[in-house]
């Protein structure tokens, strides 16, 4: 799984790296455009490890907003499926919200709560929310009817045990959920970071934009690629990990 | 157990064609009782209706029934978190420990206790799933195609089974099987089109129970007046 990831990633961002390059060749830009591939090398020795603390620092954000999100969306799901219009009315604000570019209310929120800790975990949160919400939604309030039944018919179906059965008969799908959801909680975090924060990779990749340094922005990319990569395969890990059990 | 419906009349919310018109029928005492039919006359539907799971009709069914109805399909599944044995053991009530062990040797389940649901073959899944609704409290169990996947020789030997572990208990047997019906039920209730006027009628089968050899000819005069009825 590790590898695989890891792999795709590499693949992806070693063809968009020689991409670049053959248009710089191709087209004569100068250094100052694109650079050198040994220029890339020697920048990515210079700040290597302090990208590293800022892309950890993001990833921090990222997790605790995709965790806060993961646990509201399970929240508001499980209160969504105890009456058919609590959860008809859920889903269709849900559905509408998720259709607005979150993004941008940004601005509110760091006018509102400053270029702090709280504006980027909440952008983060807020953009992997919903989906997430859409689906947890969807998930808890179809009923698995060929299990449900007996417990139905004989007076044990509890709602415990109700969301037990539907987690349960979906947890390939909400794994898949959670994991496509943790790209959109590092997005929404770095994207949070261009905009205001004083802190994170994407604060730094704005610095590197003002100074017009593609080779910092691309040692950035690089890095962000990899341990968002390395947080989905511990989601996906955890997800095989929690299905092996349960199904024994 | 005593079931009555009266004038019943109903058609399906997303549909304008009408199911049951003016239907009535009765279903009394203890026994298999059959509910037979062509596909899509409303078997199933009717079933449900006396089970309490669809509403939205019009007419009466009166049910007098101390300990309720339950009612069982052949497509239901057992959860996939426990095994065979564990789920059938978390949903008997404890005086019925020795029914369990009873039942799982009749119905040849034993070998299936340690296995998951969905790795059972479609006749043991339903043998399972019938298990367990015998387990529980009920005047009527309505058995809609519940052994559809057994074999003719189990599905015979566990309905002479139930029988003769459940004389004071209702079954309603619902089945394509014209000579099953006709053999071990003792009201056969034919269900027809909606367009035939009276919609069921019932004709009594010969409640076989297995002590004796069955009556051929008065089997197959049974056979015939399903067939004709249906």
């Amino acid at each position: 799984m590790l590898h695989r990831r890891i792999y795709q990633f590499l693949i992806v961002y070693a063809t968009g790296i020689c991409i670049l390059f053959l248009i710089k060749f191709a087209l004569n830009l100068s250094d100052y455009v694109i650079p050198s591939p040994k220029e890339v090398w020697i920048t990515a020795g210079q700040v290597f490890i302090r990208y590293l603390v800022n892309v950890m620092d993001t990833l921090a954000v990222a997790v605790i907003g995709h965790i806060l999100s993961i646990f509201m969306a399970t929240l508001v799901g499980i209160i969504g499926r105890l009456t058919s219009g609590v959860g008809s009315l859920i889903k269709i604000a849900a559905f509408n919200i998720q259709a607005y570019p979150i993004v941008a209310l940004a601005p509110i929120i760091f006018i509102l709560l400053g270029d702090g800790l709280a504006s980027r975990l909440l952008i983060a949160s807020m953009i992997c929310y919903f989906p997430l919400l859409l689906s947890v939604l969807g998930v808890l309030t179809e009923p698995v009817s060929d299990i449900e039944h007996f417990y139905r018919m004989t007076g044990r179906l509890t709602w415990q045990l109700e969301v037990k059965i539907r987690v349960f008969e979906n947890i390939a799908k909400l794994t898949t959920v959670v994991s496509g959801s943790a790209t959109l909680a590092m997005v929404g975090t770095i994207v949070a970071e261009f905009i205001a924060a004083d802190a994170g990779i994407g604060y730094t990749i704005r610095i590197a934009l003002y100074q017009s340094d593609l080779a910092k922005i691309l040692v950035a990319l690089f890095l962000i690629g990899i341990w968002t990569s390395l947080y989905l395969v511990c989601l996906e890990w955890l997800g095989h990990l929690i299905q092996k059990k349960w199904q024994r | 157990m005593l079931i009555e419906c009266h004038d019943l009349n109903y058609q399906y919310p997303s549909s304008s064609t009408q199911v049951f018109q003016g239907l009535s029928c009765r279903i009394s005492g203890p026994g298999f009782h059959a509910l037979f039919g062509p596909s899509g006359v409303g078997k199933t539907t009717l079933a449900k209706m006396i089970a309490g799971l669809v509403k939205g009709f019009s007419g009466e069914i009166n049910v007098k029934a101390k300990a309720g109805i339950l009612y069982t399909y052949n497509l239901e599944r057992l959860p996939g978190w426990s095994l065979v044995g564990e789920h059938l053991k978390e949903i008997s009530p404890p005086a019925k420990t020795k029914h369990l062990q009873n039942l799982t040797e009749s119905f040849g389940i034993e070998e299936c206790l340690k296995t998951r649901f969905s790795r059972l073959s479609l006749g043991q899944q339903n043998r399972t799933n019938l298990t367990r609704y015998l387990l529980q409290d009920f005047d009527l169990l309505i058995m809609d195609e519940s052994l559809a996947n057994v074999d003719e020789t189990t599905r015979e030997t566990i309905i002479l089974k139930i029988k003769r572990m459940f004389p004071q208990k209702a079954f309603l047997y619902i089945s394509h099987n014209v000579v099953e019906v006709a053999k071990f039920c003792k009201d056969i209730l034919v269900l027809r089109d909606v367009i035939k006027s009276p919609q069921i009628t019932t004709i009594k089968g010969q409640d076989h129970t297995g002590e004796q050899p069955p009556d051929r000819r008065s089997l197959e005069q049974i056979m015939l007046e399903i067939v004709h009825a249906s």
